[in-house]
């Protein structure tokens, strides 16, 4: 490769990712790196991998990486792959992130960085799957939009695989992808923009364990959440979830979708029937509220922009519930991080699934 | 009526609001452990909506002053931090309660308060009661709580108790104090604290055995050699402790309860289910086939308690035992005990359990070691002396948790010389965020109706009829002239008598 070539093909701020090496030397490195200061702890509970075909990416990741391992011991593969260069290429950086554990303990991670140039899948995933440590889960987080590289021999080596819907242009036919994956080979997907309704649905099953509120929710009129525009599909996920616990069935007449949020409607259980919105508001939190209204009360969680708590009010005649509680992060580090400790299997996410599909599609129905 | 939107989101039972009425509301627990607890579930969102908290206790306290108490020391112990606005709502949730135990008007008025707060929160009425107060005031408050019909679970709703240690001072009081209990209330909605069931490491030990299949098959008297649980402290009687550890002892401040349960974990057998039943009903086998230490000469043989002379800690000299702040200069209180215990089942048939407790130690640590027999004499351990020793795995419920195996390996060269390794797993390292303190776990598995974390009334009987055959083998041995006590220097791991006790069967105890 000649000089220029080289240049081109460098990621931006390349130096922020350690150390350059080859990458048949990398697991060598990677030891001498640990000889020089045997006081640290090495350690690693999970492969994790960050994907991403937008430059630039890598030196963010790697700070994405530093934050999450704070909490979560990892040996982490940044993957930049650049498809505005055809010739095939390979780079790859080393380094460790440490931070002290309660204050003595040095605990450090590994992350290897990998800069893709060019078309050639396997050669990719065999240099990034030879890298992996061995016996532990591997946490693949896609960024962006799917692209040909997402296809059955990379998900199956995959045991959670992390999007975050929030980022794609095109959802409907991205979640196509990711669902035919769920079925085909029980993918384990962990939505970010799930995640970021976390807090909100906490907030909602508490407020439900007043009684007041409980009797109320047989006699719902209507669901209102508010997201901005980009976190569309947190909207939909928890106006799904809200549904698809209440015991809802999408009903078929109203379809609106006016470009400020969508319509939709609901029967619930004894036959009601249920009005529900996404609307977006320009400049509003992630997502700002999720309200429920049925005769003479009002059940509602909401956020300020920037807020560091959820507001959770529950307003009937003569009985009012009024208090604040956690909310999730407005990084996706933090909500990565959130997300990897809550662990298991997200069955919660797959009961949600088909009814978020079906809102999704509604305008196609 | 359930709530739908609850299924799935938490993994377990799920937490029920409730009114919790604290007695002794203005003690030390209170502040430090219970009230930074529920806090602490609060910012976690945790808290099921409509929880109120009512503090009882004896002085005269406006709302105020008893929340800016709570306030001020939530600050400083609280294991998330505190956040105004988070611990705004929450004191609005916490009223004073003003009443002597012995107040029959005191619970009349609770009872009219508990209603009015019903009525507010739309007519269900949850009650936990929280008796942290001394034990001699229990019956009082179970008494008064019974005549103002307050343990009465009415209209679906429940009324549970929660009672700290210590669960008695022998088995006749403790038998005492559990038919006070039942009188009032249900076993099934009585939850005796055991903090240290709530913590982590102890929760993983069932984890561990049942959920990875290369040890079970191995957690026998065939493979295993000797079992031995170590709960050391490096601190003494400070801050005027010595007033309520002289009365008491090593053995049953500890080994009652906290040690015992740790060894039922380790030695019982699978749990038919995971349900609170389940779980304890495999735990009390345990404890009931512990061999009885009934005579004096029995007590001798396989227990030794002793003191702490002056000495060093942590660089520091410290004065001995009975030099300390109110303790009795003649005390025949042990700070330090070790005991060999035998559990006479099929599995641990021949297997010795050694419990070491002991104040004043070189540090703190509180580690469970399971010694597997050695390899078969031949091949690699055929010189004798080298590899003699099995593999040992510990598992270390405090401070530094996590799991250790001690294996065998090769040491680098063209010799063949063979060194103990240690594979070490920390949970500190693996997992950087901070386990929740065990009160938050046992409060809202209280609330949530789980008592598998709580000890049950056999269980403590039980435990404490191992315990009483010692304390009578010490203290009444026949011409009422007590057993020795042995001493040992501050600082040091213990006395020698607590090592001849594992020479006689070939052991020694582990370096910690
Ligand atoms: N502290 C701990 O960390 C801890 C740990 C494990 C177990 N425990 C156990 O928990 C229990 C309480 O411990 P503690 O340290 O909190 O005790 P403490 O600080 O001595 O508090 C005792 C409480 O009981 C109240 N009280 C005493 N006599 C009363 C009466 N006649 N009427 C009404 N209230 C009365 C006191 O109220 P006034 O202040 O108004 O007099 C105070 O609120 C004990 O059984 C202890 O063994 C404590």
């Amino acid at each position: 490769m000649n000089r220029s070539e080289e240049m081109m093909t460098a990621p931006e701020n390349a130096e922020l990712l350690g150390v350059e090496v080859p990458v048949a030397k990398i697991e060598r490195k990677l030891r001498e790196l640990w000889e020089v200061d045997d006081a640290r702890a090495n350690a690693s509970l999970i492969n994790l991998a960050l994907y991403s075909e937008e430059n630039g990416d890598l030196a963010r990741n790697s700070e994405i990486v530093r934050e999450i391992t704070r909490e979560h011991a990892c040996r982490a593969l940044l993957i930049g792959r650049d498809v505005s260069v055809e010739k095939v290429s390979v780079r790859s950086w080393i380094t460790a992130h440490c931070h002290l554990v309660h204050g003595k303990k040095s605990v450090c991670c590994e992350q290897i960085a990998f800069h893709l140039t060019g078309t050639s899948r396997g050669r990719f995933r065999n240099t990034i799957f030879a890298h992996l440590q061995s016996d532990l889960p591997l946490v693949f987080w896609w960024q962006g939009n799917l692209s040909g590289m997402f296809n059955e021999s990379l998900y199956r080596r995959i045991d959670r695989f992390v999007i975050d819907s929030s980022d794609w242009g095109d959802v409907v036919a991205q979640y196509g992808r990711v669902n035919a994956a769920i079925e085909e080979v029980g993918l384990v997907v962990q939505d970010l923009a799930w995640t970021r309704t976390y807090h909100f649905r906490l907030a909602v099953a508490s407020l439900y364990d007043d009684l007041v509120a409980a009797r109320s929710l047989v006699g719902t009129r209507s669901v209102k959440v508010v997201v901005s525009e980009q976190y569309r599909t947190s909207g939909l996920l928890l106006l799904a979830w809200f549904a698809e616990m209440a015991g809802w069935e999408r009903a078929q007449d109203l379809i609106e979708d006016d470009g400020h949020g969508g319509s939709y409607r609901f029967e619930t259980r004894e036959g009601g029937l249920v009005d529900a919105s996404v609307v977006f508001e320009e400049g509003g939190a992630p997502i700002g509220m999720i309200e429920v209204e049925s005769v003479g009360v009002c059940l509602r969680v909401s956020r300020e922009v920037g807020g560091k708590h959820l507001h959770h009010q529950f307003i009937s005649e003569g009985h009012v519930v009024d208090l604040h509680g956690p909310v999730d992060s407005d990084f996706r580090a933090e909500l990565l991080a959130d997300q990897l400790s809550r662990g298991g299997k997200n069955s919660l996410f797959k009961r949600t699934l088909p009814t978020f599909l079906s809102l999704l599609h509604w305008e196609g129905s | 009526m359930s709530n739908p939107f609850r299924e799935d989101l938490v993994s377990r039972s799920r937490p029920e609001a409730c009114t919790v009425v604290i007695f002794g509301a203005t003690g030390d627990l209170t502040h430090r452990k219970l009230i930074p607890a529920l806090y602490n579930l609060a910012i976690d969102g945790e808290l099921p909506t409509g929880v109120k908290i009512i503090g009882f206790a004896r002085r005269d306290k406006s709302d105020e002053v008893f929340r800016d108490g709570l306030k001020e020391l939530n600050r400083e112990v609280s294991r998330n931090g505190h956040d105004e606005e988070i611990w705004g709502d929450f004191e609005n949730m916490v009223e004073y309660h003003q009443s002597e135990f012995q107040d029959a008007d005191g619970y009349r008025r609770l009872a009219e308060r508990l209603d009015a707060i019903d009525a507010e929160r739309g007519g269900k009425g949850n009650r936990l009661f929280y008796i942290a107060s001394a034990p001699e005031y229990f019956d009082d408050v179970l008494e008064h709580l019974k005549s103002a019909g307050l343990n009465e679970s009415r209209d679906g709703c429940w009324s549970r108790v929660i009672v700290e240690k210590p669960f008695g001072v022998d088995l006749a009081s403790a038998r005492h104090l559990n038919e006070v209990v039942n009188q009032t209330f249900e076993e099934k909605d009585t939850y005796r604290i055991d903090h240290y069931l709530g913590k982590e490491t102890a929760q993983n030990i069932m984890v561990l055995r049942f959920a990875n299949a290369i040890f079970e098959p191995l957690w026998n008297s065939r493979y295993i050699k000797q079992v031995q649980i170590t709960c050391a402290e490096h601190l003494g009687m400070e801050g005027g402790r010595g007033g309520y550890y002289d009365k008491s002892g090593a053995l049953r401040d500890m080994v009652q309860n906290h040690l015992l349960q740790l060894l039922s974990l380790v030695a019982m057998e699978p749990p038919t289910d995971l349900s609170a039943d389940g779980v304890r009903d495999e735990k009390v086998k345990v404890i009931r086939s512990l061999r009885q230490w009934d005579s004096p000469e029995l007590v001798e043989e396989n227990v030794v308690r002793a003191q702490y002379s002056a000495g060093h800690v942590h660089g520091k000299s410290v004065v001995g035992y009975r030099e300390e702040d109110r303790v009795d200069p003649e005390s025949m209180t042990e700070t330090y005990v070790a005991l060999r215990c035998m559990v006479d089942t099929w599995r641990w048939s021949g297997v010795p359990f050694y419990i070491r407790m002991g104040k004043r130690l070189p540090k703190k640590a509180t580690e469970i070691s399971v010694h597997f027999r050695p390899a078969p004499n031949v091949l690699f351990n055929a010189t004798p002396g080298e590899t003699d020793e099995g593999n040992v795995l510990v598992i270390r419920i405090q401070p530094d948790e996590g799991i250790s195996l001690r294996m065998v390996s090769k040491i680098p060269g063209t010799t063949l010389r063979l060194e103990p390794v240690k594979m070490d797993f920390h949970y500190s390292t693996s997992f950087g965020k901070g386990s929740p303190e065990a009160y938050e776990r046992l409060l809202l598995d209280a609330m949530a109706g789980d008592a598998t974390l709580f000890a049950r009334r056999d269980e403590v009987e039980e435990a404490w009829r191992f315990i009483d055959h010692i304390q009578r083998g010490w203290h009444d041995s026949g011409e009422g002239d007590e057993l020795s006590m042995a001493e040992f220097v501050a600082g040091s791991w213990g006395p020698e008598e607590a090592d001849a006790l594992l020479e006689k069967d070939g052991n020694s105890w582990r370096r910690l």
